[in-house]
């Protein structure tokens, strides 16, 4: 019993992370209608920084349990590449999906030396930081309490993001402008600056996603380009452009890891697309998106 | 509501009936687009759909090519039942439909345009290895149906680069180059200034009788076209058929002159 | 974009130069560059399959390295588990594996369009890397599976030592193939069917109501697509002797699509400059600095935003310019 319950705190905790960076990619793809290839980098971007933050900071004699919000803090400092990089893609915009495409490809080679650059080929990660927090304890059931944090987390994003889109004056202006552009803009939307913010705020997602992962996790160079994989199911299966098929994805995918570790770790991520697939099969738009063809 | 009204003694020979409707019906949820609307159109006539937006003429036609299928009702083309068979299918059953928003093939010659109906027509869709280039019979082809609608001097031109005018003909005589028997054309002269409507119109008809087309479907605001051209004319109001008359008859008729033509008349005199 | 209408007699005199001068090339020059053109043929014949989806249909697929993958282990399994050594033999089976396993893959695929098409098939690229990875008894896991020199037209060559043999009666074999698939490819483009699909690209809407199956249409390209990719992927395997599973990474995939742009998607020679002007960027990159990737990122970030048409496309606004200032 217990172990199934640590293998769906850890399914659940994955898919807290994985939720994150769909989010971002679903929130850039149904306001601009790109596909950034290159979310998985700013996810290790974000876990790398993040390490290098809490070095610097138990260097600077910061105790140790501040180590959460330090990371949260350099995930949230990344976003600055965020108007960057969306004024590279401006460039493209007006062109066919594919170069899109292509561009956030580039981005992803070039991320990829950038990251090597700064922490080198090995990699790194942040010991038992994450047990210093220590576990919440209910009955026989134990849950580390870094994992339930970030899960808590995690939901009040999704809840934040959902109350911002549907309640608020610019969350409004946001599904409008993802609607029709043209008309946004002949109402007065400054679009260039809400795609400038919808694209930052889907890099922080990113980045404060894998800051959060690296107490359980090791930054690594191969994170940008596996995590694309796995994002990508979040959203084929949740729906292209849906917050709650990112949601819903993420928990799909974050369960059936865990399930497959267990059960037949031959089978983990094959385990995963074949969901993709069977999903596609019976509803092509995913859980939640909309029709395609 | 008033009994559709036909003229008496009209012939309905059922051997050269094309497309027919019967009681065909579209309703979408509670919301009624097309009842119960009966309607046959036969070998050298030109019929034309009007009424005002909303009428249902949107919908008639996309039943009418097979796009939609009715919620009851039959619709057949050469005795075969047609609802909802498709575009594709459609085509190679013989009919071929032209749009009001002209859709060309941005990148591709106004030669290379034709040539594609004129391939699939030809049925040699998966020849693989032919040189299309080369093939006399495709060119010759081509050539003709270019030549038909004026086109034949910008057979090399790329199709972005045509002017408003000449992408719509193409539209038109790509269509055409299908060979269909019958070819629905909707609102082919929508965007074309007065003065050159009469000439669209006359280059329209001339080249459907010249390619061998037995029918024409017009869907039209113009009523002075629909007046001069139509062999009949279908005026649809509300999902319902008013009247199915021949032009004397239709504009002769003081209650239908001011349910349907009034407004029609009304509006067309005005936008021009 | 393409025009179908690719002719210009002008280019089969330099065709026949560049020929004449890559059948000349292993007698005067060093192995190590003729070692590079053997994936540039490779990577050439992959590329010409790959666009007929890309440029003349206009499907961008993230994920055919799948099939490049599947050559390349088709060629693995054929020399060095049964034992089969005819290159013939080995590029049949490639192919043929290739087709059917593009068949149910395609006709899922191509229900979709655009970006869908693109993730759909990184999914199924992803997919097939994942088997490849993870049942080692199959496929040797991540370390692949070794390939053994094959015999051409019959003949072992067993006196040629590995390098004498692929810069000798390979070479020769595969440039061979290269002419041989790149003058089938020019006839497909330049047919009815070739034709159909420009239309599909353009305007798949008109192009149904020209009577064009577009699905039907779209499924036959990505099926010749993936056979090109599979014996792309049989020579790059015998080249190196090694089959490994990360031949089908979503990566080497983009790696399809940027040597692509980088020659000109538009231009029916593009995917072919492109295959040999990716490969020898590459090895100078690598052989100056070890942040490579980084660079090729920013080539690929500068042909996207400033040259879409590639090289070819730029030779092309070269030779006009040349030709309005002549008249």
């Amino acid at each position: 019993m217990t172990a199934f319950f640590d293998i769906l705190i850890g399914g659940v905790f994955h898919a807290a992370v994985l939720f994150l960076v769909a989010a971002g990619l679903q929130l850039v793809f149904g306001v601009q209608k790109i596909v950034n290839l290159a979310c998985g980098s700013f996810y290790a971007l974000g876990a790398y920084f993040g390490i290098t933050c809490v070095n610097w900071a138990i260097a600077g004699h910061s105790p140790q349990w501040l180590f959460l919000p330090v990371l949260i803090a350099a995930g949230i400092a990344l976003g600055v590449i965020g108007p960057f990089i969306e004024a590279l893609l401006r460039t493209i915009y007006d062109r066919d999906e594919s170069f899109q495409l292509l561009l956030t490809f580039a981005l992803v080679l070039i991320f990829q030396d950038v990251l090597r650059f700064f922490w080198g080929a090995n990699p790194q990660q942040l010991g038992n930081l994450s047990m210093s927090y220590g576990k919440i304890e209910i009955g026989a059931l134990s849950v580390p309490t870094y994992n339930a944090l970030v899960i808590a987390a995690s939901v009040m994003i999704a809840t934040g993001i959902g109350a911002f889109l549907q309640r608020t004056r610019y969350g409004r202006i946001l599904r409008a402008t993802a609607e029709n552009r043209e008309m946004s803009e002949a109402l007065g939307v400054n679009v260039r600056w809400v795609y400038a913010c919808v694209f930052t705020l889907g890099t922080v997602l990113g980045t404060v996603g894998g800051a959060l992962v690296v107490p359980t996790a090791a930054a690594s160079l191969d994170m940008p380009v596996e995590l694309v994989v796995e994002a990508f199911a979040v959203v084929v299966i949740g729906g292209l452009g849906s917050m709650r098929g990112a949601l819903a994805g993420a928990l799909i995918v974050g369960l059936m890891r865990a399930a497959a570790i267990v059960f037949y770790a031959e089978l983990e991520i094959l385990a995963i697309y074949l969901v993709v697939i069977v999903v596609l099969i019976a509803r092509p738009a995913g859980l939640f998106g909309k029709a395609v063809e | 509501m008033r009994h559709p009204v036909t003229a008496p003694g009209r012939t309905e020979n059922r051997h050269s009936v094309l497309i027919e409707t019967i009681g065909v019906t579209k309703a979408y949820g509670s919301f009624v687009a097309l009842d119960g609307v009966s309607l046959s159109i036969a070998q050298n006539e030109l019929v034309s759909i009007v009424g005002p937006n909303g009428a249902g003429k949107t919908t008639l036609v996309n039943v009418l090519t097979g796009l939609l299928k009715p919620t009851a009702g039959v619709v057949r083309f050469k005795n075969e039942d047609i609802a909802g068979i498709g575009p594709v299918l459609l085509a190679k059953r013989g009919m071929a439909r032209a749009f009001q928003l002209v859709h060309v093939f941005p990148g591709m010659t106004v030669a290379e345009t034709i040539a594609v109906a004129v391939v699939s027509q030809m049925r040699r869709s998966f020849d693989f290895l032919a040189a299309i280039r080369s093939d006399s019979g495709v060119r010759a082809r081509v050539q003709e149906v270019a030549a038909i609608f004026r086109l034949d001097g910008k057979l090399d031109t790329e199709a972005r680069l045509l002017s408003q005018g000449e992408k719509k003909l193409l539209d038109i005589a790509s269509a055409f180059a299908l060979a269909p028997e019958v070819i629905l054309l909707d609102e082919p002269t929508s965007g074309v200034s007065t003065g050159d409507k009469h000439g669209i119109m006359r280059t329209l008809v001339d080249a459907a009788r010249s390619a061998g087309i037995k029918a024409i479907i017009l869907v039209e605001h113009d009523m002075d076209l629909v007046a001069e051209y139509s062999s009949r004319i279908v005026a649809l109001k509300g999902g319902k058929v008013l009247a199915d008359l021949p032009p004397d008859a239709f504009f002769s008729d003081p209650e239908i002159a001011e349910a349907v033509v009034g407004k029609l008349f009304g509006q067309s005199k005005a936008a021009h | 974009m393409i025009s179908a209408v690719d002719r210009k007699m002008t280019r089969y005199v330099p065709l026949a130069l560049l020929a004449l001068a890559l059948a000349a090339l292993p007698a005067v020059a060093q192995p190590y560059y003729i070692t590079l053109v053997l994936p540039a043929f490779a990577y050439g014949i992959a590329l010409l399959g790959f666009n007929l989806l890309f440029g003349y249909a206009g499907l961008l697929s993230f994920g055919h390295a799948l099939f490049v993958a599947i050559g390349a282990y088709c060629a693995a399994v054929l020399s060095s588990k049964l034992g089969v050594r005819s290159f013939e033999a080995i590029l049949i089976v490639s192919g043929l594996a290739a087709v059917v396993v593009a068949i149910p893959v395609g006709m899922l695929a191509v229900r979709y369009v655009r970006i869908f098409f693109g993730i759909l098939t990184l999914a199924f690229g992803m997919l097939f890397h994942s088997f490849l990875f993870k049942f080692y008894d199959l496929t040797g896991g991540d370390t692949g599976i070794r390939v053994l020199r094959p015999t051409l037209l019959g003949t072992a060559f067993s006196d040629l030592d590995k390098t004498s043999f692929l810069i000798g009666p390979f070479y020769y074999y595969c440039m061979g193939l290269l002419i041989l698939l790149g003058l089938t490819m020019w006839r497909i483009v330049q047919s009815p069917f070739g034709l159909h699909l420009a239309a599909i690209r353009e305007n798949p809407r008109k192009a149904e109501y020209l009577g064009v199956r577009v699905r039907l249409f779209r499924l036959v390209a990505f099926v010749i697509s993936a056979f090109y990719c599979a014996i792309g992927g049989a020579i790059l395997a015998i080249n190196t002797g090694q089959a490994d599973p990360e031949l089908a990474y979503w990566t080497h995939s983009g790696e399809l699509v940027f040597m692509t742009v980088l020659g000109g998607f538009a231009n029916f020679f593009g995917p072919l400059v492109g295959a040999f002007a990716f490969i020898f960027l590459k090895s100078e990159l690598m052989s100056t600095t070890q942040y490579w990737r980084f660079f090729l990122g920013v080539t690929l970030a500068l042909i996207v935003i400033l040259f879409p048409r590639g090289l070819m496309g730029l030779a092309e606004r070269v030779r006009s310019t040349w030709a309005g200032r002549r008249t």
